[in-house]
């Protein structure tokens, strides 16, 4: 293989990391996927060094040819499915490494994969935060009104988003919004606990899915990543908390 | 008849993230699964012990074991399957009231309950991490055992 291939490999083989890193992957398994591939593809040393926010590559041939390539991460989303088709492409370099037009064209396919719409993701707001309401001991009308709440925030969020607005801050503004229609929709009479209400709309802002990634981070020794994914799930926490402080500070319940 | 309607809510919620993460349908049914039984187990756990965390700790331990097994079966990443399990037992009451026993300025009640938090996610943590030890070192046995053979 070129110089100029080897290029072209590892820039694809680093696509298929940085879409793990950023559909939340932990470190560990975003590491060895770029490492195994690299060596399917000839390459006799990978050094691998990956933080939540970036991913440093450096490769070596048995050619004497040394790559090195960096990424910088910063937009994440969810997107357990995107992850499951990057293993699945890297278990399949491994067996048989495809030609370089192959591996790009399928590194594409997955970057271009739609999840489900926005209007299924907008329902399964409202459902959620309905069925945990409900779960921690809200009546059914609270399940009504934590439904509801669940779409405004949804639509908060998502607005927020296009507006760029600091991830902080979009948490702050949304539990308040959702704090707010809470306490509006009981004083209209379509439910009765406010508590319950916003129980449900917490499960949804709670970064549950980046706590349970930096702690499994930190179990297989990349201890810095856990701690930068740990603090930054903490100040989410902090910020949905003082949001609905807040609410619940002008409107005691 | 209460208990019953919490699980299938449960269910229902990690069904829910299980979307929202975009986890393909052809494995929601493994997510409700696990939601279910997380929460079956932390109640008949609870029921016996009457200890929250311990109650946690349990319940994380079976759904990360499960998660591991239907990895394997399924041939995902076991996270796909393991966060939509977990999503039941994260204390989101408990969060909520301790932030309301800190604005209305109760003192007692406020540290009481951020010790419960602390301690129940410190439960889910540290299930989690005994799972992950327990497969790696298993997983390093059966090699060598191949290996070797």
């Amino acid at each position: 293989m070129t110089r100029d291939e080897l290029e072209h490999v590892l820039a694809a083989v680093l696509d298929v990391g940085e879409m793990m890193l950023t559909s939340g992957a932990e470190v560990n398994r975003v590491e060895n996927t770029i490492k195994r591939m690299m060596q399917a593809y000839g390459c006799n040393r990978v050094d691998v060094f990956t933080i939540p926010s970036n991913i440093v590559v450096s490769v070596q041939t048995m050619e004497e040819v040394v790559l090195t390539q960096t990424r910088r991460i910063a937009n994440y989303e969810t997107d357990m499915y995107k992850i499951e088709r990057c293993n699945a492409l890297s278990r399949r370099v491994c067996a048989e490494p495809p030609t370089l037009q192959e591996l790009k064209n399928v590194v594409d396919q997955i970057k271009q994969e739609k999840g489900y719409s926005s209007l299924t993701k907008l329902i399964t707001y409202g459902v959620i935060s309905a069925a945990f309401s409900v779960f921690f001991g809200g009546s059914w009308s609270d399940g009504v009104a934590a439904f509801v709440c669940g779409l405004l925030l949804y639509v908060s969020a998502e607005a927020c988003g296009r507006l760029k607005v600091q991830r902080i801050i979009l948490n702050i503004v949304c539990s308040v919004l959702v704090g707010l229609g809470a306490v509006l929709l009981t004083s209209l009479g379509i439910g009765q606990s406010v508590d319950k209400i916003i129980i449900g709309n917490i499960m949804l802002l709670i970064p549950g899915i980046a706590l349970t990634t930096s702690v499994r981070d930190m179990i297989s020794g990349d201890t810095v990543s856990g701690m930068l994914g740990l603090c930054e799930a903490l100040i989410r926490a902090l910020a949905i908390a003082a949001g609905f402080a807040l609410v619940l500070w002008q409107f005691p319940v | 008849m209460r208990d019953v309607i919490q699980t299938i809510m449960g269910m229902i919620g990690a069904v829910g993230f299980a979307t929202l993460f975009h986890v393909r349908i052809n494995k929601l049914w493994a997510c409700a699964l696990g939601g279910g039984l997380s929460w079956v187990v932390y109640l008949v756990v609870l029921n016996r012990t009457d200890d929250k965390a311990f109650g946690l700790l349990a319940s994380t331990l079976t759904v990360g074991f499960l998660a591991e097994i239907l990895a394997r079966v399924l041939k995902t990443p076991v996270t796909i399957l393991l966060v939509p399990m977990l999503i039941p037992l994260i204390p989101g009451g408990d969060l909520y009231y301790t932030t309301s026993y800190l604005v209305r300025d109760m003192a007692e009640e406020f540290a009481e309950s951020l010790n419960l938090v602390i301690r129940e996610a410190g439960a889910i943590a540290f299930g989690i991490i005994m799972v992950t030890c327990f497969v790696q070192v298993t997983q390093q046995l059966y090699n060598r055992f191949k290996v070797s053979k």
